[in-house]
C-alpha cells in the first residue's frame, strides 16, 4: 500500500461517516450540567474502600491515644509516644493521598500530551512516595508495649538486649525499605512485590508509561 | 460572556470538531460501551476546559490536545469505568445506518484495527497524521521536536505497511 493510502482510506471513511453523525443536543446538555456531580462521582471511585478503612483505624488510633493522654500516668510514655508517632505518621499519608487523588482528577487536559501524561504519570507515581512514607512506623510497632513501670529499669539483661536488636533491626528495615523503594529500582523484583502490596498494580503501570513517554520523547 | 452564550459557543466547536470526538474514542476502545463513554468523557473535560481556554492556542490544537489526552488517560485507567449520569444505552453522537461491506471500508476497518495495536503515544501521533495535521501542529499537541515527529510517523508507517500486506486485501 502506497504511503499516501493511509490519510486517504481514513479521509474517506470518515468523512462519509462524519456527514451521518448527529448531536444529541438534549443529551450533550445533560451531560455538561451534571459535571460537578460527575466531577464527584469520579473522585468517589478512587479506592474509596481503602480512604474509609484507614479513617476508621485513624478515629481508632486517636481515641485510645486520647484516653491514654486523659489518664495519663508515667508508665503510659511509651505507649503515648509510639501510637502518636503512628497516628501522625498515618494522617500524613492519608492526607497527601488524599491530596494527589484529587490532583489527578482536576488536572487541566490542556497542553501537550508528553507534558501532560508526564504529570499525570508522575502524580500516580508520587502515591508510592507517600505510601512508602508510612514504613517509618514499623520501629513504633516495637516500642509501643513497653512500659516504664518495668523497661528498662526492671527488665532482665537479655530483654533488653532482645528489645534493642528488635527496635533497631525495625529502624533499618524502615530506613532501607524508605530510601530503597524509588522509582528506579521499581523494576527490581523486590521493589514490585512492595509496590504491589503498598500502591496497587496501577503505580507499575504508571511506572512503565512513564518509562515509555521519556523513550517517546527520543528521537532515535 | 453568560453561561448561555459559552454553552452556544461550546456547541458550535462540538458540532465542527465531532468527527475528531468519535475517530479517537473508536481508535481507542474496541467495546461500542467503552467508545460511548470515552466520547462523553472527552466532551465534559473539553467543556471544564473551556471554561478557562484563552483562545491563544488554535481551537483545533486545544481540540486535539485534551480529546487525546483524556483517552489516553482513559485507556490507560483499569477496566472499572464510572457509571455516568447519561446511560450508556444513548448517544451524544448518533450515526445513521452505514455501509461497510465495500472493499474501502474493509480496509478502514482494518486500519483503525492497527491502530489499535499501537502503543498509546504512537496511535495519538498517527492519528493526528491521518487527520492530515502540519508536522508543526503535531510537534506543538504531542510536545516533541518536528523531526522526532517525522521520524517517528515514517516508522509508525511501515509498520502499518507490513501489517496490511499480511491482509491480502
Amino acid at each position: 500500500m502506497e504511503e499516501t493510502n493511509f490519510v486517504l482510506l481514513w479521509k474517506e471513511h470518515y468523512d462519509k461517516i462524519d456527514e451521518s453523525l448527529a448531536i444529541n443536543r438534549q443529551l450533550l446538555k445533560e451531560n455538561i450540567t451534571q459535571k460537578a456531580e460527575h466531577a464527584l462521582q469520579s473522585l468517589a471511585k478512587f479506592k474509596t474502600r481503602g480512604i474509609i478503612a484507614a479513617i476508621i483505624y485513624l478515629i481508632l488510633l486517636g481515641t485510645i491515644l486520647f484516653y491514654a493522654i486523659s489518664n495519663y500516668t508515667s508508665a503510659a510514655n511509651y505507649f503515648i509516644v509510639s501510637i502518636g508517632a503512628i497516628f501522625l505518621i498515618n494522617v500524613k499519608a492519608l492526607y497527601d493521598y488524599i491530596k494527589h487523588l484529587v490532583w489527578i482528577n482536576n488536572i487541566d487536559y490542556c497542553g501537550s500530551i508528553v507534558e501532560i501524561q508526564g504529570k499525570l504519570t508522575q502524580l500516580q507515581v508520587s502515591i508510592l512516595h507517600h505510601s512508602r512514607f508510612m514504613v517509618l512506623q514499623f520501629p513504633f510497632w516495637t516500642t509501643f508495649y513497653l512500659s516504664d513501670n518495668w523497661f528498662p529499669h526492671a527488665a532482665g539483661s537479655g530483654y533488653i538486649a532482645f528489645q534493642f536488636v528488635l527496635t533497631a533491626s525495625f529502624t533499618l528495615l524502615a530506613y532501607w525499605l524508605y530510601k530503597n523503594q524509588t522509582m528506579e529500582n521499581a523494576q527490581k523484583k523486590w521493589a514490585k512485590l512492595f509496590i504491589e502490596g503498598s500502591g496497587g498494580k496501577t503505580v507499575i503501570k504508571a511506572i512503565k508509561f512513564y518509562q515509555e513517554i521519556e523513550s517517546f520523547k527520543q528521537s532515535h | 460572556m453568560t453561561l448561555h452564550n459559552q454553552y452556544d459557543v461550546f456547541l458550535s466547536i462540538i458540532e465542527t470538531h465531532k468527527g475528531i470526538i468519535y475517530k479517537i474514542a473508536h481508535s481507542f476502545c474496541r467495546d461500542p460501551d467503552d467508545q460511548k463513554d470515552l466520547a462523553q468523557e472527552i466532551i465534559l473535560k473539553l467543556w471544564k476546559s473551556f471554561e478557562t481556554y484563552n483562545q491563544q492556542s488554535k481551537h483545533s490544537t486545544w481540540f486535539y490536545q485534551i480529546a487525546l489526552n483524556v483517552a489516553i488517560s482513559y485507556y490507560r485507567k483499569e477496566k472499572s469505568r464510572s457509571n455516568l449520569n447519561v446511560p450508556l444505552s444513548e448517544n451524544i453522537l448518533n450515526i445513521a445506518d452505514f455501509d461497510h461491506n465495500t472493499q474501502a471500508e474493509q480496509k478502514a476497518f482494518f486500519l483503525t484495527q492497527f491502530l489499535l495495536e499501537l502503543k498509546e503515544l504512537d496511535r495519538a501521533l498517527m492519528i493526528l497524521y491521518l487527520e492530515e495535521r502540519s508536522h508543526k501542529e503535531i510537534s506543538g499537541i504531542m510536545g516533541i521536536s518536528e523531526t522526532n515527529v517525522a521520524t517517528k510517523i515514517g516508522r509508525i508507517k511501515v509498520i502499518l505497511k507490513q501489517k496490511f500486506s499480511k491482509t491480502e486485501i
